[in-house]
């Protein structure tokens, strides 16, 4: 019996959020039940994440290969859990649980009744279990179906909240989305049509030895991808949906679609662009300068942006464009330390992210005000809540002790590595710049007085939820252990094929 | 270690305790604050003592994936027992200082954090620790800036935060470059980047001191500093003047002695050019010094100037430059807190702050004058005090190096300083002699007796300059 | 010259698919009325499934059956073909959210005009 669900666990990691968000609508009624299964299957998750990860880690680099109804690579699907898969599914193991504590106690303020709270658990799961399929995924057509199903299940979430608002941002959101959506499957329809192959390694083998007979069909893969993923993952100047879509949505869906999503789409880049073209021709063809150069001029323009922003979702939207451009940067440094490096920026930023939303979201849950100037004071009347914004923010920025030095100091190591001066003071002066946007924030919380109101910090789950993930930042600051393991060999693994 | 960690949290500890004691309580707050100023100077000393006599004193561990250690040598051992006897001192000033002023508990709460934070910078034992801490105690200060959150105190906090962070942004970008090309961090076992000449070293030096230099207020990275100058007097004296800047000048010191050593910046370009930097440091401040009317601004400007003789004697490469830093820096702290003292006696008794119109307050404030008068003597580089010797030793380890001119540096920065503060002081006892005296009552005594005991401290250190010269003697030895 | 006409003509369906795909790209981003931006979208998607199917297709090639009396025979492929039902499938939920949403922004709006719309902005109430 425990040998058939740890043989099967791959796949099961990824059905039971989809079968049970279907599942949910049905007891729409037992508004208890639904929260219920809901964290229950997130906290599976979590379990089956940890340990498919442990065993990766005790394997030494052999993946767990699984055969979609047992049909062999060429012609079946595979579910591959490598050193990447296990890391990613860990990352939306340990996000979507407490996203989902949070919106246990918060969404009956941001989405109304139950029948609407219950919709709002359905695209969730899907969300998620979307995502968990993007880790584990080594089908290029799965890619596609797994992005259309997140972003479709996103676009649910952004207009989750009965507004009109919401509906506009969410059909820019939907739009752009498809269009890169199109992209992607018609990169994906270039590399079949030279390859004849769908499943990555077997394409990858494939690329390798004949990509000289059609040069330009592989650039326009190439460009299709970068283009197609861009978009979704809110690359600048490919964001402008990301900014309304954001922050129109309920807090729990902006975390979620900030926090996990976009890295989504950024791992299915990843794995298209290493696991498929593979480093070697990715530097025929320059595209590691490429993204690097965009991943520069991300970090400046969003960051920039962000400081022009009074708006606070909006605000924490843009730092979303701004730190996109460091993974973006991060992919393109080829070298082993700064991949390593990048997967570690995403996981940190994808809790860190995740947490400035939620408490930005309690924050607004409670005072009704979206102005950073109007919440002066909050952090006495909200302490637990401003504690939570106040150490996500120094781990954004990137003060030691918190997550995201560890994923900077070894970004830059990279970047030295990689000869990439410009890079290194691109990644520091982001850095200042993100203090620039944060910093005002706590300022303004903790030491600017605060009005006679009635502020109080958010219903326990709520609580629970932010208490929880500021934890994850500092031990993933002090003691990153196998996370950082696992993102380096999954780094090794990428530039290790062909 | 067990003193080591004492000394190192004590602060943190404490201000976490007086964070809880509501508002109104001050006594119970001061007589928290004074225990436990009072017991990390005291595991400080400890600690020190055994880090003198030659013990290894060592924290090891492991941060973020990074070797992170806590080994305070003799310079670290001596910046740490600067800054918690200073830390104590102005505790008690404090105390005085604070009656009736607002938001007393944020602001001991704060006060106590820092000086664990600058206390981690003294014992920092590799580049990772000494960043961490670096970097929290710009955080952990930022508070006391704004103390007074008026829109010109958060503008001067926004500013001290933004020069910080840029700094550190530099100086995590040396941090990163220096393990890429030697793959050391720790600071024990010789300068890190022994052995490897090779290009772009003067731009690595240059990145640390630029960073660093924020802090330790080399010219143009000033400007926060007069600025910060809105914060209450005792911040103004302890950070401003000694904790803050001094972590500056200490990240200076190892980037010179522990990450290059003085032998391989020796060969580099830039070792010709990093004196003259601090020289015209050293003189501009000054110079601007005696063009501010407002007092503490007057002596913001001078710490600029004096926190550059530091550097000087680093720059120079010799021993005896680096005796004399080491001696300067024991001996202006002392006195320069006395002088923020005063100053803040001065603007609380009297509701004075420009120097222009404090005639006749020598009659008023008479101790005051006094202590601010010989503290003056200090900072030109008069005999009877400690600061001579410092500054002798400058002289001596800059003629040694071959660059002359630099003593004459300091000799004439000696005579503005002078031409800054003389004139005021005698305006101060000039006019009327009035009976009445500003210093009865508890309050003014609380204020007085540290500053007053400082000044004794230092002429006596000047009198018999052989107590402190243990503790510079061993700081050289380890680095020559 | 004359070899790049030649490969166009026998390339047609891929050059077919590449205009179809710029003219439903160029409706998305020029347009402002949001039916015809969603029209745009289905265009070209349209174009992706062509591309797809044409890339399947090998001339002279016989339907995928199997047939005993002809075991040697030259099939097409049949495998983009099916990919693309799912891809159709996915492009009907897509339009139909789409026209869902058009439906309650012309609800609150009274208008199916993009540019109008954002000049409302926030006067909307709920």
């Amino acid at each position: 019996m425990t040998a058939a669900i740890t043989a099967n666990l791959p796949v099961f990691i990824i059905i039971a959020p989809l079968f049970v968000a279907f599942v949910l609508p049905t007891l729409a009624q037992r508004m208890r039940l639904v929260e219920n299964l809901v964290i229950s299957v997130e906290a599976l998750m979590l379990f089956g994440a940890c340990y498919l990860a442990s065993i990766v880690l005790f394997q030494k680099g052999i993946p767990i290969i699984y055969q979609m109804g047992g049909w062999s690579a060429p012609w079946g699907i595979e579910l591959k859990v490598g050193s990447l898969g296990a890391f990613f599914l860990l990352v939306i193991a340990i996000v979507s649980l407490p996203i989902a504590l949070f919106a246990r106690g918060n969404l009956t303020f941001e989405v109304g009744g139950k029948e609407r709270r219950a919709r709002f658990y359905v695209l969730y799961l899907l969300l998620v279990g979307a995502l968990a399929g993007m880790a584990l995924t080594n089908d290029l057509f799965n890619v596609y179906v797994l992005v259309e199903v997140a972003t479709l299940s996103c676009c649910g979430l952004v207009s989750a909240r009965n507004h009109p608002r919401a509906a506009k941002a969410t059909f820019t959101y939907l739009i752009l989305a498809t269009l890169g959506s199109c992209l992607v499957m018609g990169g994906i329809g270039f590399i079949y049509i030279v390859t004849g192959h769908l499943n990555m390694g077997f394409a990858s083998q494939e690329l390798g030895r004949i990509w000289q007979n059609n040069p330009r069909v592989v650039w326009m893969a190439f460009s299709f991808m970068l283009v197609g993923f861009g978009v979704k993952s809110a690359l600048f100047p490919l964001h402008v949906w990301l900014p309304d879509a954001h922050s129109v949505a309920p807090s729990p869906a902006s975390a979620i679609l900030s926090g996990l999503a976009v890295k989504g789409y950024l791992i299915c880049l990843l794995k298209v662009l290493y696991n498929v073209f593979g480093h070697t021709l990715m530097q025929t063809y320059s595209v590691h300068k490429v993204l690097v150069l965009v991943g520069m001029v991300a970090i400046i323009a969003g960051s920039i942006s962000a400081l022009t922003q009074d708006d606070l979702k909006r605000r924490l939207a843009f730092s979303t464009v701004a730190q996109v451009g460091y993974i973006f940067l991060g992919f393109g440094l080829l070298n082993t330390k700064g991949l390593a490096g990048t997967l570690f920026y995403l996981a940190s930023h994808a809790v860190i992210k995740s947490t400035l939303f939620l408490s930005a979201g309690a924050m607004l849950a409670v005072t009704g005000k979206k102005n950073i100037k109007d919440l002066s004071g909050i952090g006495r009347k909200m302490p637990v809540t401003t504690a939570a914004f106040t150490v996500s923010s120094l781990g954004l920025i990137g003060i030691p002790l918190f997550s995201g030095f560890v994923g900077k100091w070894h970004l830059l190591l990279g970047s030295f590595e990689s000869d990439n001066i410009l890079s290194v003071a691109v990644i520091i002066a982001g850095s200042v710049l993100c203090a620039a946007y944060l910093f005002p924030i706590i300022r303004i919380a903790y030491f600017e007085s605060a009005p006679e109101k009635d502020w109080k910090d958010p219903n326990v789950p709520q609580k629970l939820a932010l208490i929880l993930l500021s934890i994850v930042i500092v031990v993933l600051g002090v003691v990153p252990g196998s996370l950082l393991e696992l993102a380096g060999r999954a780094a090794a693994e990428l530039l290790v094929l062909q | 270690m067990l003193s080591l960690i004492l000394a190192l949290f004590s602060g943190a500890v404490g201000g976490l305790i007086v964070a809880m004691i509501p508002e109104t309580n001050n006594r119970l707050r001061n007589y928290i604050v004074l225990f436990f100023a009072s017991s990390s100077a005291f595991f400080t000393w400890r600690t020190a003592m055994k880090v003198f006599a030659g013990e290894s004193v060592r924290i090891a561990g492991e941060l973020g994936g990074l070797a992170f250690s806590l080994d305070p040598d003799p310079l670290g051992a001596v910046f740490g027992l600067i800054a918690s006897t200073l830390w104590l001192f102005t505790a008690v000033y404090s105390f005085g200082y604070m009656v009736g002023k607002h938001k007393q508990r944020t602001f001991f709460t704060f006060f106590l954090i820092s000086l664990t934070m600058t206390l981690g910078v003294a014992f920092s034992g590799n580049l990772v620790a000494l960043y961490l801490f670096y970097e929290l105690l710009t955080f952990a200060t930022y508070p006391l800036v704004i103390h007074e959150r008026s829109p010109e105190a958060m503008k001067a906090g926004s500013k001290y935060i933004l020069y910080s962070l840029s700094g550190a942004g530099a100086i995590l970008i040396a941090i990163v470059l220096t393990y890429a090309w030697s793959g050391k961090l720790d600071f024990s076992g010789g300068p890190m980047l022994v052995n490897s000449l090779r290009p772009g070293l003067n731009w690595l030096l240059g990145l640390f001191i630029g960073g660093f230099g924020v802090k330790a207020a080399i010219m143009p990275l000033h400007r926060w500093l007069p600025t910060a100058m809105v914060a209450p007097t005792p911040v103004s004296a302890l950070l401003h003047a000694v904790a803050v800047v001094y972590s500056g000048v200490y990240g200076i010191l190892r980037t010179v002695y522990s990450v290059f050593g003085h032998e391989l910046i020796g060969q580099l370009g830039i070792r010709n050019i990093l004196p003259w930097i601090a020289a015209i440091t050293i003189l501009a401040g000054i110079a601007t010094a005696t063009r501010q009317d407002v007092l503490k601004r007057r002596l913001a400007y001078q710490t600029i100037s004096h926190l550059s003789y530091i550097l000087l004697g680093a720059f120079t490469l010799k021993a005896w430059g680096l005796a004399g830093a080491i001696f300067h820096m024991i001996s202006y702290s002392t006195l320069k807190i006395t002088l923020f003292f005063c100053a803040g006696i001065i603007s609380e008794m009297t509701g004075e702050i420009k120097v222009s119109k404090m005639g006749g307050i020598g009659w008023f404030l008479p101790k005051t004058m006094v202590a601010f008068s010989i503290a003056t003597m200090g900072m030109i580089g008069m005999l009877p005090l400690n600061t001579f010797w410092g500054k002798y030793y400058l002289m001596k380890g800059s003629v040694e190096s071959g660059k002359w001119p630099l003593a004459l540096v300091l000799v004439i920065s000696g005579i503005i300083n002078a031409i800054c503060f003389v004139p005021a002081i005698v305006n101060g006892f000039r006019g009327e002699r009035t009976k009445t005296s500003g210093e009865k009552g508890g309050r003014v005594s609380l204020m007085l007796a540290p500053t007053l005991i400082l000044v004794i401290i230092a002429l006596f250190i000047g009198l018999m300059p052989g107590i402190v010269w243990p503790g510079v003697e061993a700081v050289v030895n380890w680095f020559y | 010259m004359s070899i790049l006409i030649k490969k166009l003509i026998i390339n047609y369906p891929y050059f077919a698919a590449f205009i179809i795909f710029s003219i439903g790209a160029l409706t998305v981003l020029k347009r402002s009325n949001l039916f015809k931006k969603l029209i745009g979208i289905n265009i070209m998607e349209s174009a992706i499934f062509l591309m797809f199917v044409a890339s399947g297709n090998i001339r002279g090639g016989a339907v995928p059956i199997s047939n005993n009396n002809n075991p040697q025979s030259l099939y097409i492929n049949p495998l983009p073909s099916a990919l693309m039902l799912t891809g159709i499938v996915v492009s009907v939920s897509v339009t139909a959210f789409a026209l869902a949403l058009i439906l309650r922004l012309y609800r609150s709006y009274g208008t199916t005009d993009l540019r109008r719309i954002s000049e409302m902005g926030n006067e909307v109430a709920e």
